[in-house]
């Protein structure tokens, strides 16, 4: 057929543009990260191979340790709770048929909205004379120092990423409750199973390639942290909210420091890439 | 599961239906008043921006009491203020114009992997999904470092451009493609159609589902983004609303001012969800787009 003839070209010709958007954007600056990470590329643009010193100093770093560990302390308030509150009001919403509608939408409102707006809104909410210390002051008790106190702030901003994201896993997660067919805890019940059981037994195992999907996804996003951060914390009290994507934020466009700055974007890239090997090793073998 | 549908006696099997029959206030009303409960408190952080957005300036509100009366004020005072607007008006020239190019280009490429033959294909194809396992972030500083090179930070261009590279959407595209049939796109050829023609007069309304779909995503994605336009856009000229917002502080502004900004702000976001919802949460537990 004649026009098959045509197709390498017109094909080539379709992707030209997407083609050169990534080369440009996409593929060169991820070997570009690489590559400033062995540099002392600074402002003026100037620099030099300075090899691995950048790891090296990031190793004797005592804000690039810490920072690490804010953001594992981080993810580990962090997925559990929003894994937890997902699941749950998918649980819920799966059972309940009153108004099921406006609730999920109630719910899964806050996920249209910016993580900017979240912790605008929420920044206030937290405040010495915000809405919550307000509340505590009607029954006598308080005022917490939400973001001023370095072990309550923590799991203080992952209350407000969980509120702003878990509309997202919540969805996915029901969509997995209603895939599973209905026949199953039916036959249960006739069983004698009560409620916890077809839960535990039968639920939560079919379930479970959607919740490991869903943990993937939200142990990555707990990793790239950093809008509630800049705008509630600043990185503080005493850098207690001093994530890995601030580091990079700050090195890059507080000191300039790009070189620097790109060798602790190679360690987001590392990590990120173990949770997406894990994920597949996993899902490779509950193929098999 | 031992137990088949077909083996079950028929008297017990009519008890979960006749449960399914009960009012809902004898069998579920303990959980369906925790999930209002959980909805209420969800949504309350928006009932208490709005609340303070319409409550007289400068005059205890929420949570302290409730206010007397409600005024507009502070939300003409944020719109007549020309740093908001200019924020808003980027911020619109930022979503639109890359949901406008994102679709375009993604349609097309994802037209050629699903239906073209052409050498390197799948190479490239896959390089594309390898490239999602870069997280943006890891590349914030040489995507900055180049397009400050080409002279793009606080240009419009620098904003854009570098976010126009989705390999989501390209991936979704051709996902969607892959399952039209062929002979869609022969017979217009055969009847001597160009390609561009096929495209536009085939390719592109047999789409439309899809398109629509990751339009919504692609414009909630760069109303909402942060990072990029926070480092790109250094002066009004250029910032987005979402990095306008952080520049407003509580020390001198009025509270009830501050959540008039943000309130303004996230209207397109809740005319979105007003209007699309049901599209929105169908298209998440289909594609899992995020």
């Amino acid at each position: 057929m004649r026009h098959r003839l045509r197709d390498p070209v017109t094909g080539l010709l379709f992707v030209l543009p997407v083609l050169v958007l990534f080369l440009i954007f996409r593929i060169f600056p991820s070997l570009g990260a690489a590559g400033m990470s062995l540099t002392n590329w600074n402002i003026g643009g100037e620099w030099d191979i300075i090899g691995v010193d950048n790891y090296a100093r990031l190793l004797d770093d005592v804000n690039f340790w810490l920072s690490l560990r804010v953001t594992l302390v981080y993810s580990v308030v962090y997925v559990p709770l929003t894994m937890l509150v997902a699941l749950g009001t998918a649980l819920l919403l799966n059972q309940v048929v009153f108004m099921r509608g406006l609730f999920r939408g109630m719910l899964f409102l806050p996920y249209v909205t910016s993580f900017v707006l979240a912790g605008i809104v929420w920044r206030w909410i937290y405040e010495y004379n915000g809405l919550i210390n307000g509340l505590l002051a009607k029954v006598d008790l308080g005022p917490v120092a939400f973001l001023e106190e370095s072990g309550v702030v923590l799991p203080a901003l992952a209350v407000v990423s969980v509120w702003k994201g878990f509309g997202y896993s919540m969805l996915i997660l029901l969509a997995g409750l209603k895939a599973i067919p209905s026949s199953y805890l039916e036959a249960a019940t006739v069983d004698g199973a009560n409620a916890w059981q077809r839960f535990r037994r039968i639920t939560l195992p079919l379930l479970k390639p959607t919740i490991f999907f869903v943990l993937v996804i939200e142990t990555i996003s707990a990793f790239q942290t950093f809008d509630t951060v800049y705008v509630m914390t600043g990185g503080g009290p005493a850098r207690a909210t001093y994530t890995l994507i601030y580091g990079i934020y700050d090195h890059g466009f507080r000191s300039f420091d790009f070189g620097y700055a790109a060798t602790w974007g190679m360690v987001l890239f590392a990590v990120v890439l173990v949770v997406s090997l894990i994920q597949r090793r996993f899902l490779d073998r509950g193929n098999t | 599961m031992t137990i088949t549908t077909a083996s079950r006696p028929p008297s017990v099997r009519a008890e979960p239906s006749r449960a399914a029959r009960r009012p809902w206030w004898r069998g579920r009303w303990p959980l369906a008043a925790l999930l209002a409960l959980l909805s209420v408190l969800t949504v309350s952080p928006f009932v208490a921006m709005f609340i303070v957005a319409l409550s007289p300036a400068g005059r205890p509100t929420v949570p302290a009491r409730w206010p007397e009366s409600l005024t507009l004020d502070n939300i003409t005072m944020v719109l007549s203020s020309s740093g908001f607007v200019t924020w808003t008006f980027n911020s619109l020239i930022y979503a639109f114009v890359s949901v406008v190019i994102i679709l375009l280009t993604s349609s097309m490429a994802g037209y050629a992997f699903a239906k073209k033959r052409f050498p390197g294909r799948e190479a490239m194809f896959w390089t594309f999904l390898a490239t999602m396992m870069v997280p943006f972030q890891a590349t914030l500083i040489p995507t900055f470092v180049l397009v400050n090179s080409l002279d793009g930070v606080d240009t419009f261009w620098g904003l854009i451009v570098p976010t126009l590279a989705n390999s989501q959407a390209v991936f979704l595209m051709r996902q969607f493609i892959l399952g039209l049939p062929d002979e869609l796109f022969d017979a217009a050829k055969v009847d001597g159609a160009s390609e561009w023609r096929v495209y536009w007069t085939i390719v592109l309304p047999l789409t439309k589902p899809i398109l629509a779909t990751l339009g919504v995503f692609v414009f909630l994605w760069h109303w909402n983004d942060f990072l990029w336009p926070l480092v790109v856009g250094q002066s009004d000229a250029t910032r987005t609303l979402t990095v306008g917002l952080t520049t407003l502080r509580t020390e001198e502004m009025q509270l009830s001012l501050l959540m008039a900004s943000a309130a303004v702000s996230v209207v397109p976001c809740l005319l979105v969800f007003f209007l699309l919802q049901r599209y929105l949460v169908n298209s998440i537990a289909m594609t899992g787009l995020k």
